[in-house]
């Protein structure tokens, strides 16, 4: 008998356990950011929920980064937030749905992996508003879409690249002038940072070679140091992982091999000071921020927001020291002529 | 095939058949005891987790891998108590410890070393460089620089071989899982030699987690084993049991993983490429090694009658 009894104990105390680790109301991990405002339905009383996807707030990539923005609204603009992150693909809709049946004024959904979550919960509930990153939808008039002209922030990193490569102006290069890009998945705000990277690594260095791959995975880190490796062995010297969590691994084996790599989405420098050469950022931090504002201001928009290099929406970080500065002031010139629109850049990747 | 003579490729090959093979020769020490365990992969993240933690703490990555694989091993005391003392079902047990300490590793790392991570200056284990190699630059390519643990695996896959099939308490620990009721009118402890399978199998699977954190990286990442806690179980069964059928079901996953990697560069589409562990996985359990029969009482708890 009185094992039975300290089987169901012991069962239950797990279950409670696991109930009080992942929270829950919403499927996944349930964080909540202390509301700077005090009641929510009395002030200002503008909540905002945050669905982050399965790259989860430690990715070091655009759900952190959505997760800043949220934080600035809290303080700046007096909006209560809060976060769920998403464990697997099946959590969305329960997560959108959570916060949509919950009263919040604004649904924020990170990364176009939630597109059908998203288009399915706006439909359920036309009177909340949704704002998704990273992807387009058109056709529901509560949601905006904050797309992100990162073949621009690309082409600058690439082209940063190719001068490198050209000029070997860093130690420890060889002098095969390839780079190489590990991308997660073939999808559009993956893609659209490799095809900017390919045109202007091109552009400055006409001989040289990009290597792409694609890991498959947002997630998987220790695979990522396996694709780096592989670039390297073929040898790539400089690469730029477009993977989120997956590409962490792409600088780890970069920096244990000496080698270089390009930051993405947010300042990655400070994972390997001495091997990230510059980072390649996308402003969903101003975007959420922006939009959180809108809904506050009574401005709200649906459609599609895009930001590029003009808005400050995406844009590279200051490099790291060792890099000559005729190299960054060149670049700055392509930047300026980006702005200007004297440089058109495909979102298409070359084969 | 230029692609198979790349020594790229079978680097990559041992690098990610070490994380498999741990957890599966560690699995085939707890079933050998007559202890289904399919705990392989939480366990894995504890390993993992406190692998790291105690790297940055300590400042040591030898110490952290100490205490990660410590850490796997009282989670494994606590399965092996429920399992043997309690006499609780064992799948439904491992599973729980599988979520368990999937929450418990993410939140731990949000409340620990919030949103950024663990620090990016935590120390990670060396990598082996045999400079007599080097006038094999075929060999050099395949084992120089490959982490420490890489080697640490094989030393453990044949010293298990050795302690299961050539030990007085390996044969112990293989007829509990036999026949445990012979085995206690012979006199053995059956629930001694069953805590002594499940721990040595939550060590070895706690470094095959610590490979992942601090051998190849230096860093945690939520839910970073990425299922391969579940292959290893697959390698553990494909494998019958052995510790050497182990280490090849593992080196056949890891082949295919590499081979994903290298056939990119022909313009291989990547999710077709994928999906290549998974269908090898299947085309090998589904007849390509014959029958495996787990041991006799393996998942049965053993109820002493005095």
């Amino acid at each position: 008998m009185s094992k039975k009894i300290i089987v169901s104990f012991m069962s239950l105390s797990v279950f409670v356990a696991t109930l009080a680790v992942s929270g829950c109301g919403p499927a996944g991990n349930n964080t909540a950011p202390a509301p700077t405002t005090g009641a929510g339905t009395t002030g200002t009383g503008l909540k905002v929920g945050l669905v982050t996807d399965i790259g989860g707030l430690n990715d070091n990539g655009f759900n952190h980064l959505a997760y800043v923005g949220l934080t600035k609204a809290e303080q700046k603009l007096g909006a209560a937030g809060k976060v769920v992150q998403s464990k697997q693909a099946t959590d969305y809709v329960p997560n959108l749905t959570y916060f949509a049946s919950h009263g919040y004024n604004l649904v924020i959904a990170v990364g176009f992996l939630m597109h059908d979550a998203v288009e399915q919960v706006a439909q359920q509930y036309p009177n909340i508003k949704f704002m998704i990153i990273d992807d387009v939808i058109t056709n529901r008039s509560n949601v905006v879409s904050a797309v992100f002209q990162s073949e621009q922030a690309g082409y600058l990193a690439g082209a940063m690249a190719g001068l490198i490569q050209k000029g070997h102006s860093l130690p420890n290069l060889n002098s095969q002038n390839i780079v190489g890009v590990v991308g997660g998945q073939p999808s559009p705000p993956v893609d659209s940072y490799i095809a900017g990277f390919q045109q202007g690594f091109k552009r400055e260095d006409p001989t040289g070679k990009v290597l792409v791959t694609y890991t498959d995975s947002f997630t998987d880190t220790a695979l990522g140091a396996q694709y780096a490796q592989n670039e390297m062995s073929q040898g790539a010297d400089i690469i730029f992982p477009v993977a989120g969590g997956c590409g962490l691994g792409v600088i780890s084996a970069v920096q244990a091999a000496n080698k270089y790599a390009i930051g993405v989405d947010t300042n990655q420098s400070y994972l390997a000071p001495k091997n990230v050469i510059v980072s390649a950022t996308k402003g969903v931090d101003t975007s959420v921020y922006d939009v959180v504002q809108s809904v506050k201001n009574n401005t709200f928009k649906s459609g599609v927001d895009t930001f590029g290099l003009k808005q400050n929406g995406v844009g590279i970080t200051a490099p790291m020291q060792g890099v000559p500065q005729s190299i960054v002031s060149q670049v700055n010139q392509l930047k300026q002529d980006i702005i200007d629109g004297k440089i058109h850049i495909s979102t298409t990747v070359q084969k | 095939m230029s692609v198979l003579a790349n020594p790229q490729l079978w680097f990559a090959t041992l690098a990610m058949a070490t994380p498999l093979a741990l957890p599966a020769i560690g699995g085939t020490f707890s079933e050998r005891s007559g202890v289904v365990n399919i705990a392989m992969e939480g366990i894995m993240l504890i390993g993992a987790f406190f692998a790291v933690a105690f790297s940055y703490w300590t400042n040591s990555a030898w110490l952290g891998l100490l205490f990660g694989m410590l850490m796997g091993g009282v989670i494994s005391a606590i399965f092996a108590w429920a399992a043997i003392r309690l006499a609780a079902d064992q799948v439904v047990l491992g599973m729980a410890v599988n979520i368990f300490a999937a929450g418990l590793t993410a939140f731990l790392l949000d409340t620990v070393f919030g949103f950024n991570g663990t620090p990016a200056n935590t120390p990670s284990l060396p990598t082996v460089h045999l400079p007599w190699l080097k006038s094999m630059p075929f060999l050099s390519g395949v084992f120089n620089d490959q982490s420490v643990l890489v080697y640490i695996m094989i030393v453990i896959v044949i010293v298990s071989h050795w302690f299961l099939f050539y030990t007085r308490l390996g044969l112990r620990i293989r007829s509990v899982g036999e026949n445990p009721l012979a085995a206690d009118t012979a006199g053995l402890s059956v629930s001694r030699l069953r805590y002594t399978g499940v721990i040595i199998g939550g060590l070895l699977s706690a470094l095959g987690g610590a490979y992942l954190s601090i051998g190849i990286l230096h860093s945690f990442d939520v839910n970073m084993t990425n299922g391969r806690g579940y292959i290893a179980l697959a390698a553990m069964i494909f494998g019958k049991w052995t510790p050497f059928g182990a280490f090849g079901a593992s080196l056949l996953f890891g082949f295919a993983t590499a081979l994903g990697i290298a056939l990119q560069s022909f313009n291989v589409s990547s999710n077709l490429l994928g999906m290549l562990p998974y269908v090898l996985t299947i085309l090998a359990l589904a007849g390509l090694v014959g029958r495996s029969t787990p041991p006799a009482a393996d998942g049965i708890p053993y109820e002493q009658h005095r």
